[in-house]
Formats: structure tokens, sequence, C-alpha cells
């Protein structure tokens, strides 16, 4: 310690971080008017992006149909919003920008990864006001510092933080309203899904599936913070579906099903429908028999209760990693109440969801060597790890035919757009003891990093028929965007930003935005000028559904366009 | 038995010895008082030609608020930018100079913080917050206790 006579020179007290930049710290009241009636009618209101999937549906549909097929060539920036980050954060080389923009009367609300949430004038790009939620740097992320989205409901947006927390902030200036933990991070838990307003709560899911979390589902109150329900997405013994795990041990309670993606709801029903991940550990079954109910399945949840109504599982006892978090998108086919899953294991299951019960499955991706599945739904595995050091190798890999990034339906053409990987794995089974916060795969995995492939494919749910392809050199791994300019838009990995005739698949527009997409595009307008925005930031968890691309470059901005003016 | 890289070589925490600056992750290690009203204080030095804050890692009991006194008792000027729930706080920390930063972090689980200017965070001005504690009662697992690494 050096003391001198002379006194210590005043510095202050310190400073708010965006103190120093010329963002307002306000924005307009904009969010006060959205509740739950108008988030059930949000497709009635097309210049908003009202919800993570942009309506309850999950159709990541929008009627806007300023930008089409005959003008989307003079598609250009109209800003970017730039957000690199300072100092060092957790997943340091795996962040990376997911999220999906939600937009209401101009203001558009945004995550980042490390615990990061915008406010943004959507016509220019202005930041209004920011919230950093402050991620300890050692926080357990299996796939990489990522955050996907926020809900907007009553005056308050909702985002849930890398260290599981779910916080509420004022629209109108970002300061937190309420904020509570729902996840053990000591247990290797986490969230990073976009939360779900239902009703008069918040509904969020966890995250932690790689380290033998009992995976579930929590509600809100959105107004108080007031915990409502926990939904367990493993059962205890003597519950329904403990019969489907060990009776001696305690496989049940490291058995994983985490839903780390936001679910899709039926308001009529009352049901909201959540795809649950892989069981743990990911790739050794032996330690775990039987199917290992509820992982890899969708579950029908009464959001009033938080009790599961009925279940479809796609992947008993899974030995693949192949969560079935994906979206479950809700339309009506032939007078019927349907909706349809693309799963990691290569097949579309288009279900009725008044019940749950299987109407088609077909394969949407060109190799599948792990199994197969049979029209009656009926699961025949083929290769997996299996005995102890020998290695197997199967399609798809533990990344999926399709990852967690969303299909579209288009309501003007009926069909389904979804990005395809193409990718194979090598998984070696090795058993290893449960440590809590450790990871526990039970496997040495590789990925391949060659003779790989995507494209972005377009089927026909009454048939199962694939009506066009976009074939790509790698797998395409971002969200699809459906619009009623017969337009489907699609980032690549390389950095591309596409647009497709949505009734062809012919290119129709490109543009580089410098780094590889891994997230939800969305569309809105204002002033009658309709945007798509287009987050890019290439990282996450690259080695698993991309290996050949863990050189492409990072990246941290948010692209959004419209027709020059 | 190994023992810590300091030890075997001790010009790793220092400048300009084996490196060029100072090995993140050494130096003092101190810890945050609690007040009867659940607030946290510590001081937090940096020393003269060292580059290193004093304490390099803070341990708080738990998480919570706590108010920092930040000394620079170098001969040049510094700053710091840390951690809090909110925003982070920066505050510029001219030579032989006192300030005060308060923050807010949940833990468990540790936090990183520096002082983002020229390159004092490579030379050895990135210091740590650990904060100690269990997720809360109503957010943990229902099952039984499970073995810890």
């Amino acid at each position: 310690m050096t003391e001198t006579a002379e006194p210590y020179v005043d510095a202050g007290h310190a400073v708010d971080q965006v103190s120093l930049t010329f963002v307002a710290g306000s924005a307009p009241p904009v969010a006060r008017s959205v509740t739950y009636e108008r988030i059930l009618q949000a497709r009635s209101e097309p210049h908003n992006w009202l919800t993570y999937y942009g309506a309850y549906d999950g159709q990541r549909y929008s009627p806007l149909e300023q930008i089409n097929t005959g003008n989307v060539r003079r598609l250009t920036p109209a800003w970017v919003f730039q957000c690199g980050g300072t100092g060092l954060q957790a997943g340091a080389t795996t962040y990376a920008f997911e999220a999906a923009p939600v937009v209401v009367d101009g203001v558009m609300y945004v995550t980042g990864w490390d615990g990061w949430c915008w406010a943004l004038d959507a016509r220019t790009g202005q930041e209004l006001w920011r919230y950093k939620h402050a991620v300890p740097f050692d926080t357990s992320l299996c796939c990489g510092n990522v955050n996907r989205g926020v809900a907007v409901a009553k005056g308050k947006v909702f985002y849930v933080t890398q260290n599981a927390h779910v916080v509420a902030l004022d629209a109108a200036n970002g300061k937190p309203v309420w904020d509570k933990t729902y996840g053990d991070v000591r247990a290797g838990e986490s969230a990073t899904l976009a939360p779900l307003i239902v009703k008069d709560m918040v509904i969020v899911g966890s995250s932690g599936g790689e380290f033998g979390v009992r995976g579930h589902i929590d509600a809100f109150n959105l107004d108080t913070g007031e915990h409502v329900w926990r939904c367990y997405t493993v059962p205890k013994p003597g519950e329904p579906g403990s019969e489907t795990w060990p009776k001696e041990g305690e496989a049940w309670a490291r058995g994983g099903a985490n839903c780390w993606i936001t679910g899709t709801y039926d308001p009529e029903l009352n049901l909201l429908y959540v795809g649950t991940g892989n069981p743990a550990p990911d790739f050794d079954g032996e330690v775990r028999p039987g199917d290992n109910l509820y992982t890899d399945s969708m579950v029908a949840v009464n959001p009033d209760n938080g009790q599961i109504r009925f279940h479809y599982q796609y992947n008993p006892h899974d030995v693949w990693d192949y969560d079935s978090i994906s979206e479950h998108i809700l339309f009506e086919m032939d007078g019927r109440k349907v909706m349809a899953h693309f799963d990691k294991n290569g097949y579309c299951f288009i279900l009725d969801r008044t019940n749950g019960q299987l109407i088609r499955v077909f394969p949407f991706v060109d190799r599948i060597t792990w199994g197969e599945i049979d029209a009656s739904g009926k699961v025949t595995p083929k290769i997996y790890p299996d005995k102890e050091g020998e290695p197997v190798h199967f399609w798809p890999g533990p990344a999926g035919g399709k990852e967690w990034t969303h299909a579209a339906y288009s309501q003007k053409t009926g069909l389904l757009y979804v990005p395809v990987q193409d990718i194979g794995a090598t998984a070696t089974r090795r058993r290893r003891e449960f440590k809590e916060s450790i990871p526990y795969w039970g496997a040495g995995v590789q990925v391949d990093a060659e003779d790989i492939a995507g494209s972005v494919s377009a089927f026909d749910p009454r048939t199962g028929r694939e009506v066009w392809r976009w074939r790509h050199e790698v797998p395409m791994c971002a969200s699809v965007l459906a619009t009623g300019g017969d337009l489907v838009f699609a980032g690549a990995p390389g950095g591309m930003f596409n647009a497709f005739n949505a009734r062809t698949g012919e290119l129709l527009w490109q543009f580089q935005c410098g780094s590889g997409h891994h997230s939800s595009p969305t569309t809105y307008s204002v002033g009658g000028r309709q945007y798509i925005a287009a987050p890019s930031g290439w990282g996450g968890w690259v080695e698993g559904f991309v290996p050949g691309m863990l050189g492409a470059p990072h990246g941290a901005a948010l692209f959004v366009f419209a027709l020059a003016e | 038995m190994t023992t810590g890289v300091e030890q075997q070589l001790a010009e790793l925490g220092k400048q300009n010895g084996a490196t060029l600056g100072r090995l993140l992750g050494n130096g003092n290690l101190g810890r945050a008082e609690e007040g009867p009203d659940g607030r946290m204080h510590a001081t937090i030095r940096i020393q003269p030609d060292q580059l290193v804050w004093d304490p390099a890692v803070l341990v708080m009991p738990h998480g919570g608020d706590i108010e920092l006194e930040l000394i620079n008792d170098d001969m040049n000027t510094h700053c710091a930018l840390l951690p809090s729930n909110g925003d982070s706080q920066f505050i510029w920390l001219v030579n032989h100079s006192r300030g005060t930063a308060t923050l807010n972090l949940d833990g468990p689980g540790y936090y990183w913080y520096s002082s983002p200017t020229g390159n004092d965070e490579g030379r050895g001005l990135t210091g740590a917050i650990v904060v100690m504690g269990e997720a809360p009662p109503e957010a943990r697992l229902d099952r039984p206790p499970q073995p810890r690494p």
C-alpha cells in the first residue's frame, strides 16, 4: 500500500456503462397495451411480431407482402445494430446471436448472449435502452453462451439469463421489475429459451440435459413474479411414466428431458405443446433401461396447473442425443387440428393435437442410418453406441436432421419449410460416474467435418411429399421465415441471408452478412414499410452442427432489410 | 504432488518477469465484510507498478449488493469495468485516486472484471469476484442429494 501525505483524487462513483453512450434510456410505452388477448390475435396485426414465433401457432408466418417475389431483388440493408461485447464472458468462443427479434408498434426487443437485452427503434436501429444481467463466467453451458429472445406483455419485457433467472423488465426503460431464480447452476442447469406468455403467466423451461439434471417447465405470474407451478418432465418413482425408468437407483433423477425451446399453444384446447430434450447420459442407455419418459417427447401441458395431459415420444430410449425440443407447428389440415414436428431423428411427424395420435410420419433428410420409423410410428433402432469403447457412425448426428432452429408453415402455400442438416457423427460409448455439474454424455463424440450437406426443403404435410429443395454444401442451421409475399427467408452458416420463392424454391436474393446465421429472422412494418430482421453471429454448438465451420468468423450484428426507397 | 505455477515459477507473479505481464488469476485473496443490513463491503487497490488488483480474487459470502472502495495507488491511470445486474459499472481511476462502486451479483459462480484501457487486462488488471452460496431452495431440483466432484 502506498499512503502518501497527499490526499487521494476523488474518482467519484462508478456509473452505468450505458451512460457512456448516446442511448436515451427510454422507449415509447408501446408494450403497455400488449395483453394476452392481443397475443391471441397476433396475426391480425402483421406490422408487429408480438411473440417468439410471431403467433401462438408457431408457424413463423407473416401475412406481410410488401416484399414479394417480384421485388425482393431490391431488398437492401436499412440498418445494422452491432453489439460486440466488452471484457471476459462465459463461453468466450461459443457465444452466438440466436434470438428472434420481437417488435411492438415500432419498438424492437431483442436479446444477445451473456445477459444482454435491448430495446431498439425498429425503424432506425437506434438503441433505446439496454439491460445487462451479470452472468457468472463459470456457468455450465452445454451449447454456448446464447439466448433466443423475449416475451412482451403488460408493459414488461421478460427473458431468461444463462444462470437460470427469469427477469421482468419495464419495457419503457429496461429497469428490472422482478427477478426469480428457477434453476440450480450448481446442478448444471442454465436457461436459454424465449419465454412464452399464456394468460397471466410467463412460461419458461430449463437447459442442462448434458449435465444429468431433471427437466422442468415453470410458470410465473407475469405481474408479480410469483411462482405458479412447475412441471417436471421426468416423473418421480410412483408417478405416471416412472415405470419407464429403472426401479432401482436414481437414473430418473438425472434423466434430462429439458425443455430449452419455447412451446406453442392452442387456446381453444387450452394446451401448451412443449418438446423435451434428450435423456442423460446421452449415449449410454444401459444405465437407464426403458423408454425413459418424457424424454424426446411432445408433452401437452395444461397451462392452468402444469399437468401433462398426453404425450407422444419420438425417440423411446434415445441413445443418439436426439432432443425433441423443436417446435410443434399448429395448423388445420382437412378440417383437423394437427401439428407438425421435425425431429432430430430425421423424421417429420404430423400429429392430431387434440390427442397426440400420429397421423403421418415421413423422412425429411436423405441419410438416416440410426434406425427407422414405419408408417405406424414403430421405432426400430439399428445403429447405436452399445459396446464400451466401440465406435459407431450414424446419420443424422446428435445435432439432428434439423436442430432447434425452426421450420415455418405458409398459410398461402400450405407447405412446411425446414432447414435441413445432412451430417453424421461417430460416438464411442464411454461410461462414466455421475457427478453433479460435470458433463454426463457417456460417450466420446466426433461429428463429421466432411461429406456433409444441407438444404431448405419444402414439404406438403398432406402427403409428406417433398415439393422443392434448395441444396447447400453445408447444413442449414438457422430458422426459416415464411411471408405473404410468397417468400421464404433462411440464413446460411457462411453468412449469406437468402430469399426463396416459396412455391418453387428458386433463390431470388442474397446478402452476405459476414458471419453465419444461427438465429430466427422475423418481419414487421413501421410507417407502412416492411422490414426483415436477421441476427447474424456464428457460434453456439458449432462442433455439433457444422464442425467443418468451427473456424468461421464470429459476429455480433442484427441486420434489418427493407426495399430500397 | 505438483505445486502451483507461481510457486514453481515465481516470476509469473510479477510484471516483466517470466512473462511480459502477470499471469491472470494470481494475486492476493480477500473476503468481503457483511454489514448488519446484509450489504457487503470491500476495498480493492491497484498496487504500484504491479498492474494487479489487490485482492485479485474477492470473495462474497453470498449474492447480493456490495459496496466497493477502489483505490489506485499506482502512478499511472487505470479504470475499472465491473459486473453488476442491470449494467456493467465503469469508473476512471487516475493516478493516486479513490472511488466507489455498487454492484449487485447473483452467484453462485465467479465474475471477471478489469481495467479496459490499453492492455491493462492482459498485463494483469483482470480480477475475479467469487460469489459463494447455493441456488435458492425453491429453484433447486426435486431429487435426492447427488454426488459432486
